[in-house]
């Protein structure tokens, strides 16, 4: 704790707080942005770092990576097209809101419950790191394999209308998933002998493609209508359109709670990520909802329940860096590089050799939060204006940001190839009704579970016997039998009594049709 | 930004063969007098995997000191793909005048040809300007574990059939089904993605052993080596024995090497091994380097295209031996 005074003595000058808010800031813009996310960020502004100070230089790239997970959620709520994968189901309640007027409200709870989520997820670092790491490597292939087998189970909530366009969905994401080098034997699979192709297909051309990308050739097919819409909307009519109301604080801050559980959990488990983690707080709110018909036209709730978990896990995605020296995501990935550059070694030792540079980190992150919410709080409004632009004038600088998004990872012209292929299919998805987050659950999941289930078969040494030295696999392996079964038994009674077929969330540009009808 | 950097050397090499053609002969000339004031420009340095490992960091390090030396910006560009055959093809088809050059582990060319059929690059097809570090590839087990040897090992594995085995590569698994073959082992190989993944099966006790490409060495409280898999004994285990030494002759090395479109000039190449060289000794290289427990093994240009040679063959042999590969 003494430790921490120092950190903040340290950290609490002009100079490192600039650098921070720089990180944030940058962040929140690079955020904003599809395609441009927290990797490429943290990626290009590590040699930026070399000549800051540690404390400023750690503070400062931790600070992107918080950022952009908070701005993000503004082009998903203002655009329909998410900054990053992980606010893909931001955009499905955010999107509705702000054709409504309410871009402002829906902004201003996306930022909360990413500080919120932001600030706790940073508490459980410093207070929990070392103790949840050990828990954390009981978390074997055999266990992981089953939370992953529970996870997919979520795609039933998602769905949207049709529980087995849903499936079909999530089965085409599991599909494409398997592309690449197989995991035993390493012989490749549907790669049609090219070499780009071994490593599977990259997460980040196919999100821009099927969210972004397809989003704007939606749009652009009825310019007309949104155009006279949007010269309609007047940002913020009402004071109730701009700001969280007490009884939207009431509602949300429970879902806000466990986004932020389940944000926390999932960065500190390995290879799981943000996307899954928002994805999973969004499903498991719309499943504990009284009336999760609802979601997808305008829910407030969405929005913190994605938020909060997407923001949740980036500091808790360190916990595994800090106390074991082992990276949980790519941004911790990246940020070994940066903090060996700097002199500390991530690991148990760092706690002991270096306990003053830590906790410069920490207070660096904490300071990061708070300048989070000035930052979004003051920009948002800001930001809020973009919904009063003509689309004409947004869709070309969008499609370029894709092109650039797409490029930046792998920095070939190949994924623009992949991205325009998935803008396609992605399109066809929203004219069919094919819940293309569902396809995403597929595809993020499809892959670590294969993996992990083959792992599981060599560990458990090919007798399921053995499984029962896995106690917390064996209780996930229920509880996904228990959610099929109530899944399947719900989704029959709802299909029998409610033939309108309202149930679950509806596909954000159905509500945006609606809508427009209602306006025209 | 990189795109229209690209767009751009084309122009100018569009430009320069009109020239070429124009004057008939003097487009040798152009080409040496090129050579002779290189660099006059910023270079490209592509590593063919992704941001934030071990290769990208020796990389990062590397462009850092070369473009002290040189004085010119050396922009590193991650392209990961196929263990940096994507990469590696996308340097064939660059133009030959040391602008454009990728830093990559030795085994895309001296062993990803015999685990990847589509892949066909032999050392001839490029150049190499030096090689700068080595990887200390080793079979790793927890510290705690009832065995110090490969010997004590295979003792161990014999009473103990049914064990679990970590591998991250074609080649990781052949040295499994090698050693379980010659001693009669019943091995389970669990597939792994990465060294991250190794790490977490090691400490969660998932595996009793597993291949570590070197990131072992950064965990020495939790970790130790049984064996090498290099031709070499290890900087930092200098005590642990080879896998040659233990009687199977199966030790393969990768080395990160500074490597060439083919075709491009020796001064050029000379140039890049000076600049190389001095990483050798610079103290900010030292310190990065030694925090993730990497040696330094310097080679220049006719070294690293002579170590090159001899592994490919090696690697060859090996492939061949143990029926991977058809003679």
């Amino acid at each position: 704790m003494e430790h921490l005074i120092v950190g903040f003595q340290d950290v609490l000058n002009p100079a490192t707080l600039f650098w921070v808010a720089a990180g944030v800031t940058l962040g929140y813009v690079l955020g904003a942005i599809p395609g441009l996310g927290k990797a490429t960020g943290v990626a290009v502004a590590i040699p930026l770092t070399f000549y800051l100070a540690p404390a400023a230089a750690l503070g400062m790239l931790i600070g992107i990576a918080k950022g952009s997970a908070a701005g993000s959620a503004v082009s998903a709520i203002l655009l329909n097209t998410p900054g990053e994968p992980s606010s893909a189901p931001t955009a499905m309640d955010g999107y509705p809101l702000a054709r409504q007027g309410k871009a402002q409200k829906a902004l201003k709870m996306g930022l909360f419950a990413s500080v919120i989520g932001d600030f706790v997820s940073t508490m459980i670092l410093i207070g929990l790191a070392a103790p949840l790491a050990s828990y954390a490597l009981l978390i074997g292939p055999v266990e992981l394999c089953a939370i992953l087998l529970f996870s997919l189970t979520f795609v039933g909530g998602l769905s949207g209308r049709s529980l087995t366009k849903g499936l079909i969905a999530a089965a085409f994401g599991v599909f494409f998933a398997t592309v690449g080098l197989e995991a035993e034997t390493f012989i490749p699979r549907l790669t049609f002998g090219m070499l780009e192709l071994d490593d599977g297909i990259a997460l980040v051309p196919i999100a821009i493609g099927m969210l972004a990308v397809a989003e704007m050739i939606v749009q652009a097919g009825n310019i007309k209508a949104l155009d006279v819409e949007s010269a309609q909307i007047s940002d913020g009519a009402s004071r109730e359109d701009r700001v969280v109301l007490a009884s939207e604080w009431r509602r949300c801050l429970p879902v806000i709670a466990r986004g932020t559980l389940i944000g926390s959990v999932v960065g500190i488990l390995p290879g799981l990520g943000a996307s899954v983690g928002s994805f999973l707080s969004y499903g498991a709110t719309v499943r504990a909802s009284k009336t999760p018909e609802k979601y997808g036209t305008g829910m407030i709730e969405g929005i913190a329940a994605a938020e909060s978990a997407d923001n949740a896990v980036v500091p808790s995605s360190l916990v595994p860096l800090f106390a074991l020296g082992i990276p949980g995501s790519v941004i911790a990935a990246l940020l070994i590089a940066a903090f060996i550059l700097h002199g500390l070694t991530p690991g148990p030792l760092m706690f002991k050799q270096q306990p003053r540079l830590v906790a410069d980190v920490y207070a660096a992150m904490i300071c990061a939060s708070l300048i989070m919410l000035v930052i979004g709080y003051n920009g948002q409004r800001l930001f809020a204006q973009i919904i009063r632009v003509p689309l004409r004038l947004i869709i070309p600088g969008v499609l370029l940001l894709c092109c650039v998004g797409a490029y930046m990872e792998t920095g070939s012209v190949f994924s623009i190839y992949v991205m325009l292929f998935f803008a396609l299919l992605g399109f066809f998805a929203r004219k069919l009704d094919f819940s293309f987050v569902t396809f995403l659950i597929g595809f993020v999941i499809g892959p670590s579970l294969e993996l992990t289930f083959r792992q599981s078969i060599q560990i458990l040494d090919h007798q399921a016997v053995n499984l029962s030295g896995h106690p917390i696999a064996i209780v996930f392996i229920l509880l996904t039998l228990a959610t099929v079964w109530w899944t399947t038994r719900d989704n029959g009674r709802t299909a029998a009594s409610q033939q309108r077929g309202d149930c679950g969330q509806t596909d954000p540009t159905e509500a945006e049709t609606k809508h427009i009808k209602k306006g025209g | 930004m990189k795109h229209s950097t690209e767009k751009h050397t084309t122009g100018r090499h569009l430009l320069g063969a009109a020239v070429a053609l124009a004057l008939g002969w003097t487009g040798f000339a152009t080409a040496a007098s090129a050579a002779d004031d290189y660099p006059t420009g910023p270079i490209t340095m592509m590593v063919g995997y992704a941001a934030g490992g071990q290769t990208d960091l020796v990389a990062r390090a590397t462009a850092k000191v070369m473009s002290e030396q040189l004085g010119v910006p050396i922009n590193v560009v991650n392209k990961p793909g196929a263990g940096g055959a994507v990469a590696a093809r996308e340097l064939q088809k660059a133009k030959p005048d040391g602008y454009t050059v990728l830093f990559q582990a030795s085994t895309v060319i001296n062993s990803a040809p015999f685990i990847m059929e589509r892949v066909d690059f032999t050392p001839d097809d490029f150049e190499y300007a030096g090689m700068i570090t080595a990887y200390q590839v080793g079979l790793a087990t927890q510290k705690d574990a009832p065995f110090d040897t490969l010997a004590e090992f295979v003792a161990w594995a014999k009473e103990n059939p049914g064990f679990s085995y970590g591998s991250l590569s074609p080649e990781a698994r052949m040295y499994m089904e090698q050693i379980a073959k010659k001693e009669g082992l019943e091995a389970n190989i669990v597939p792994l993605k990465g060294g991250g993944d190794m790490i977490n099966v090691i400490l969660g006790h998932q595996v009793v052993l597993a291949l570590s490409g070197g990131i072992h060495k950064k965990y020495p409280d939790e970790m130790k080596m049984i064996a090498a898999l290099t031709t070499f004994r290890h900087p930092s285990d200098p005590d642990v024995l080879t896998i040659d030494e233990n009687g199977y002759e199966l030790g393969m090395d990768s080395r990160t090497t500074l490597i060439l479109p083919k075709g491009t000039p020796r001064p050029v190449l000379d140039n890049l091994a000076t600049a190389l060289k001095a990483a050798e000794t610079d103290e900010d290289f030292k310190k990065i380097i030694a925090a993730a427990n990497i040696p330094i093994m310097y080679f220049d240009a006719n070294g690293a295209a002579k170590e090159m040679a001899d592994s490919y063959a090696n690697n060859k042999r090996i492939m061949e031996s143990v029926g991977i590969i058809q003679k």
